[in-house]
């Protein structure tokens, strides 16, 4: 359980990203953050594991205020929520295996995983990982070597081996073709039933965000506009969330149209 | 329809402005060069032997004279000493260098890597010889004395050449494995150390071809290497010997750079 309780977050520069929100977000479900580029979603969505960190307010992981946390708590509750991003962010020139293994490494002592020593359980829970979204085979591969989806799978397969209550994603197909994106969002819909992983996820496709989410969140100018159940959604929602109308940018496509 | 056609600037408008700092480059070269001449002495003094004479004596004669074709083997020696100062001393170089170079990193020091800057540049600034003669004077003749030198000044080149790599690395992914739950060492270990790895070993290679060649000179204040044996033949005027061992050094430093680039080009 996820808990916004009034906050705010205000950028050194002085641009508010965000104004007292108030949001609650149940275990296991998928919500999809939507608005504008610039509306606050990443800001959302990073101020959970406090990658930016809220300047007011108060918000609750688990009950317990993770702003108020001192650094070994709040190190402790990043590893229990894997994040996902545009660019992937794994380590190039590393091998797949290891990109994933570095989901582990809040659970390794450090003169261990410089060793390069894990335990035969975090390297069978790490290929399982890779199985689970179906690149087990490119296991030792180096991970520049995959193509884009593949190497989105990799870093979803880094984000499950932190063994995580809650998966952040910020744009998570932001960078694939139609018909990928479709199948990663797929697997994350997949890991979300099946794990009762909760699924805070940032897109800006509408018909995505319509398709997959169980719950959809607007946001403009920081400012929580809409909240409701995505089969509740309409274009019009949608409309009143950008504050104009639908674009053909804003649809994706279907996953057979290539 | 030509008539008709659209008018287009075809002329650039920037054209005069350039023609101007051209003529204006141009003069300034121009009264460098001439201020460089007069100030430079090019009167010929002419001596005994002409360089056609020395480049015979030097490059052709030792292969006809037994005398020298007997030291060979001991100048090769020599040069094995000065590969031994060179690889001591990049190795060092290429160790310490890489906390100085985090240091002097801007993405990993903030304001702070000022400070790394500065001690880098101050060690550039000297040539290794100056090095040299400061440790032969402290800790005596001999290689030691050479090893030292050539530690600081690959530590101030490599130093420098590792922060910069480090500070065009990827910071997302450091920012990625920190929201892991990664403490600073993994992060470093897993995050940054796999992207700057293969560009470290890669300057630490072309800084041993250099360190070859500056070792050869290092023997001409008696830093250990073939520079001593060097500078005793061509003090004597005793150029074949001056040839044996220049060619041997020709030799060795174009192995050793074709065999580094090679390498190189397989790292990175």
């Amino acid at each position: 359980m996820i808990t916004f309780d009034n906050v705010s977050l205000t950028y050194p520069n002085g641009h508010q990203g965000l104004k007292n929100i108030n949001l609650e977000i149940p275990k296991g479900e998928f919500v999809v953050v939507v608005g504008l580029s610039g509306a606050g979603k990443s800001t959302l969505i990073r101020s959970i594991n406090q990658m930016v960190r809220p300047t007011e307010g108060r918000l609750l992981i688990e009950e317990e205020d993770s702003l108020a946390m001192n650094t070994k708590n709040l190190r402790l509750l990043r590893r229990d929520i894997g994040m996902i991003f545009q660019n992937y962010n794994l380590v190039k020139r590393s091998s797949v295996l290891r990109n994933v293994l570095s989901g582990r490494l809040g659970y390794t002592s450090t003169l261990k995983s410089i060793l390069n020593l894990f335990s035969k359980e975090d390297l069978q829970y790490a290929m399982e990982c890779l199985d689970r979204v179906g690149i087990q085979d490119k296991a030792y591969q180096r991970a520049d070597t995959l193509s884009g989806g593949q190497q989105q799978r990799v870093s979803i397969a880094r984000a499950l081996s932190q063994k995580p209550k809650a998966i952040l994603a910020d744009e998570p197909v932001a960078s694939l073709d139609p018909p990928t994106a479709h199948a990663v969002m797929q697997d994350l819909q997949q890991i979300n039933k099946e794990d009762q992983i909760t699924m805070v996820i940032n897109l800006h496709a509408i018909d995505l965000s319509m398709e997959y989410a169980d719950r959809i969140i607007g946001l403009r100018d920081g400012e929580m506009v809409f909240d409701g159940k995505a089969s509740e959604v309409t274009e019009q929602t949608f409309e009143d969330i950008y504050g104009r109308a639908i674009k053909e940018d804003d649809l994706i496509g279907e996953a057979e149209s290539e | 329809m030509a008539n008709q056609s659209k008018q287009y600037n075809l002329k650039n408008p920037k054209g005069k402005t350039y023609w101007l700092k051209f003529s204006v480059i141009c003069a300034i070269l121009v009264i460098l060069y001439t201020v460089a001449f007069l100030f430079t002495d090019l009167t010929y003094r002419g001596s005994g032997a002409s360089t056609g004479e020395m480049i015979r004596r030097m490059f052709f004669d030792p292969f006809f004279d037994p005398v020298h074709r007997e030291n060979i083997p001991e100048n090769i020696g020599y040069m094995f000493e000065t590969l031994a100062i060179a690889f001591a001393g990049t190795l060092v170089g290429a160790i310490l260098g890489i906390p100085v170079g985090f240091l002097a990193a801007q993405n990993v020091t903030g304001s702070f890597s000022f400070f790394g800057k500065s001690i880098l540049n101050a060690i550039r600034a000297f040539p290794e010889i100056m090095f040299a003669i400061i440790f032969v004077a402290a800790v005596g003749f001999g290689p030691y004395a050479g090893v030292l030198a050539i530690s600081i000044n690959s530590i101030g080149m490599l130093g420098k050449l590792y922060s910069e790599v480090v500070e065009s690395i990827d910071m997302e992914i450091v920012q990625t494995l920190k929201m892991t739950g990664a403490n600073k060492i993994q992060v470093l270990w897993y995050g940054i150390l796999p992207q700057v790895i293969p560009e470290f070993s890669s300057y630490a290679l072309y800084r041993f071809e250099i360190d070859v060649r500056a070792s050869s000179i290092l023997g001409l204040v008696g830093a250990g290497g073939i520079g001593a044996p060097l500078i005793l033949a061509s003090q004597q005027r005793n150029w074949e010997e001056v040839g044996v061992i220049l060619m041997i050094v020709i030799v060795t430093v174009t192995i050793i750079d074709l065999i580094s680039t090679n390498i190189r080009k397989r790292i990175v």
